[in-house]
């Protein structure tokens, strides 16, 4: 009697946990494809904090207006965590994101999991919107989602270090407001009259520059301007080690030497430092990505400064011409998706004209598409500063002005950003640190195989 | 029916079997999943550990002077702020149990920088520090010092961490001493009151010696909150500039984490695990030495 009992509890248990996973609730090949007002899809999206927010309170509803049935969640990681926290997402076992953003040069290591799909591939295809123009992208931001011939990512946030500039201080100061044919020579004649007491108190007050300068993996991007504008590189095409010589040095000590033009601390100054004290008057020039544009000169919550004070150009010119350095926030959609049709149906339209005009007018985020960059500019303030872009994309891709493009780009950027420190605080000279970086990365990518 | 009579040892063990349980899955996996991946390649694509390396890893790490320099600062770190904690937070409990009007508010308030997280904390500090905007250097201005560089120079930026470190764990030391304080014995001092011991007699002869196994705890405590000290270190400085203030658990989590070196930063954690222990193991022997002593 109490084996009978036993048996029909086990059999009554099996039933239902057979119940549970029967093909009733089974989830379509396209993961309910864009959802239905009774069964909206709901996918996530593994974004950046400096921005996740925005796009959730903003961006997503405005997305809805076309495709109600689709929820779209965006979680903001910090920025330091985020690729860690995204390659841990691709390798696992089971998708909590639908959709990863990834920063430029993260698109290989990420690309390496095999855990991204080939937006132009075949997979996808079936979703694809008619009227999806791939055409239409700038090759340069296009570039940053590309690894080994296929099209992991799109951008969604374009972005290029360039020279913002205030014409009050420049004027105050008596000096020719820069353009793209700046020299770097010409830029630390006037960095000494940017050097300034604009209140006539007796103190200085106001200074020439500020960008990064700490411990940071972005640091070493002004130096990297520099060198690729003189022609140079930080790794040749066969991935090794192309800066380690006099060239390396220059560049190097020419952000060393910004450093006496900058404000007291500025060699603490890392993204927000160097933005608020531009925003604040305190300095001519700043080298910075340029979306940060309509926060410094057009938003009066954010910034003292209005749009006819700030000027905003490439990066002063070396041997080889100006400089500039991309980096692209790109979007891919996870094979690991339950709902790979809503994930690229979203990301299609973010990316597409109407989404990149939607955030052009409503943060300021600069385009990636020719459509846009020579279309009407969505303010006013927008026309100087695309043309700025599009002539930084050109300088861009004419240098290769971008991080290096391997699966241990962010290893390499480590290496860099501890040398730079060190030449920045004095620990070691601009020699030294370049002599090391060059041993560590040289040693890094020979560990990972690469014939060095 | 018989039934079975576990006996109080078989009972012991029957109520800590969940307990060691959850331990082991805690604490072991993660220590052997960590020896596991300091011996192995760790595969990106998959990121999963795979070929076994033998101690590969571990001659790398003792050949990186980014490690053997990150080793260095943490000793410097630790020579420095442990005594000096130790020192100002029993000499801060003893100002608080002589009886004063407002010594409760003010123990209250000593509570505050240990609920402050630290990242906060560091960047608090970053911000009170700056030489452009900060107060600190305000402050100094007025009487004609500075802009002093706190976090820019090498030195200071060491200073600048210890100091962060010592507003935040004082407290901690002062809510141990406070207790072994209160809990002294009141019939030693009122034989060393008729035996003619004055205040610095008593203080040396009785209750320094009985205060011995509370400074003994709070030491090792704080030792092995110290050790592992990493999160203001990163707030406020981010191991810089350079390497001055790059604790070890800072130079293997960005070894881990950016540079997404998991062999190596495994084989750091191994070591410094290693070394840890053996130095808490030293610790306790000395400390039951010095109770024993006194």
């Amino acid at each position: 009697m109490k084996s009978t009992r036993l048996v029909a509890a086990v059999a009554v248990l099996g039933l239902a946990v057979a119940a549970c996973g029967s093909s009733a609730e089974e989830v379509p090949a396209d993961g309910g494809g864009l959802g239905t007002a009774q069964q909206p899809v709901s996918i996530r999206v593994i974004a950046n904090d400096a921005f996740a927010k925005q796009w959730q309170d903003k961006l997503v509803p405005e997305f809805n207006k076309k495709y109600p049935n689709i929820k779209v969640t965006i979680d903001g990681i910090p920025y330091n965590d985020q690729l860690a926290k995204t390659m841990l997402e691709l390798t696992g076992t089971t998708a909590t994101y639908d959709a990863v953003l990834a920063d430029d040069p993260w698109i290989p290591q990420l690309a390496k999991t095999g855990a991204l799909y080939d937006l132009k591939g075949q997979e996808l295809a079936k979703w694809n919107d008619p009227e999806y123009d791939w055409a239409d992208f700038h090759a340069t931001p296009l570039a940053a989602g590309e690894w080994e011939g296929k099209q992991y990512a799109v951008p969604v946030r374009s972005n290029l270090l360039l020279m913002f500039y205030n014409k009050s201080l420049y004027k105050k100061a008596g000096v020719a407001e820069p353009t793209d044919e700046t020299t770097w020579e010409q830029y630390f004649a006037d960095a000494q009259k940017l050097v300034q007491d604009t209140d006539g108190d007796g103190k200085t007050d106001s200074w020439a520059v500020g960008t990064y300068f700490t411990k940071d993996p972005l640091t070493p991007t002004v130096w990297q301007t520099v060198l690729n504008s003189d022609g140079g590189k930080l790794l040749d095409d066969k991935m090794q080690v192309a800066f380690a010589g006099e060239a390396g040095v220059k560049a190097l000590q020419t952000q060393v030497d910004l450093l006496k033009y900058a404000p007291p601390g500025a060699s603490t100054y890392q993204f927000n430092e160097p933005l608020e004290a531009f925003r604040q008057g305190k300095t001519a020039t700043m080298f910075m990505w340029g979306s940060v544009f309509k926060g410094t000169a057009v938003d009066k919550e954010t910034t003292t400064l209005t749009p006819e004070e700030v000027g905003i150009t490439t990066m002063p010119a070396g041997t080889a011409g100006p400089g500039a350095h991309r980096g692209i926030w790109s979007a891919g959609i996870s094979k690991k998706s339950e709902h790979p049709a809503a994930a690229w149906t979203w990301l299609q339209w973010v990316t597409s004209k109407q989404g990149e005009q939607f955030v052009g007018k409503e943060f300021g985020t600069f385009p990636a598409r020719n459509s846009t960059l020579d279309g009407t500019p969505p303010a006013d303030w927008a026309g100087p500063v695309y043309q700025a872009l599009k002539d930084g994309y050109e300088v861009a891709s004419k240098g290769q002005m971008w991080r290096p493009r391997l699966p241990e780009s962010d290893a390499v950027q480590q290496i860099l950003a501890l040398q730079t420190s060190r030449a920045m605080s004095g620990q070691a000279t601009s020699q030294q640190a370049i002599d090391q970086a060059a041993k560590e990365i040289t040693e890094l990518l020979k560990t990972k195989g690469y014939g060095q | 029916m018989r039934r079975v009579r576990l006996g109080e040892p078989g009972t012991a063990w029957l109520f800590l079997t969940p307990a060691l349980v959850l331990l082991a899955g805690m604490l072991l996996y993660p220590i052997f999943y960590t020896l596991w991946v300091s011996m192995s390649d760790f595969d990106l694509a998959t990121f999963q550990p795979t070929g076994w390396v033998g101690w590969r890893n571990y001659e790398a790490v003792l050949n990186d002077p980014g490690f053997l320099e990150s080793l260095r600062v943490t000793a410097v770190y630790l020579v420095i702020a442990l005594p000096l904690q130790m020192v100002l937070g029993f000499a801060i409990a003893f100002l608080l149990n002589v009886p004063w009007r407002g010594r409760g508010v003010l123990r209250a308030l000593f509570l505050i920088p240990m609920v402050v997280a630290p990242v906060v904390a560091g960047g608090v500090w970053r911000m009170l520090l700056d030489p452009l905007w900060g107060v600190v250097n305000y402050t100094l201005g007025l009487v004609g010092i500075g802009p002093v560089e706190w976090i820019g120079d090498p030195v200071l930026a060491m200073a600048s961490v210890i100091i962060i470190d010592t507003w935040r764990w004082t407290p901690f030391v002062v809510l141990i001493a406070s207790a072994g304080i209160m809990a002294l014995p009141g019939d030693v001092y009122e034989a060393a009151k008729s035996d003619g011991a004055g205040r610095w007699a008593t203080l040396r002869h009785v209750t320094l010696p009985l205060l011995v196994p509370v400074m003994a705890a709070a030491f090792v405590v704080r030792w092995l909150g110290a050790v592992k000290m990493f999160d203001i270190a990163l707030a406020a400085t981010k191991g810089g500039p350079g390497n001055a203030t790059n604790v070890v658990n800072l130079y293997i989590y960005e070894k881990g984490f950016r540079s997404l070196e998991f062999g190596s930063a495994s084989s750091m954690a191994t070591i410094v695990l290693v070394v840890t222990m053996l130095i808490t193991f030293v610790l306790f022997r000395v400390s039951r030495r010095l109770e024993n002593r006194w």
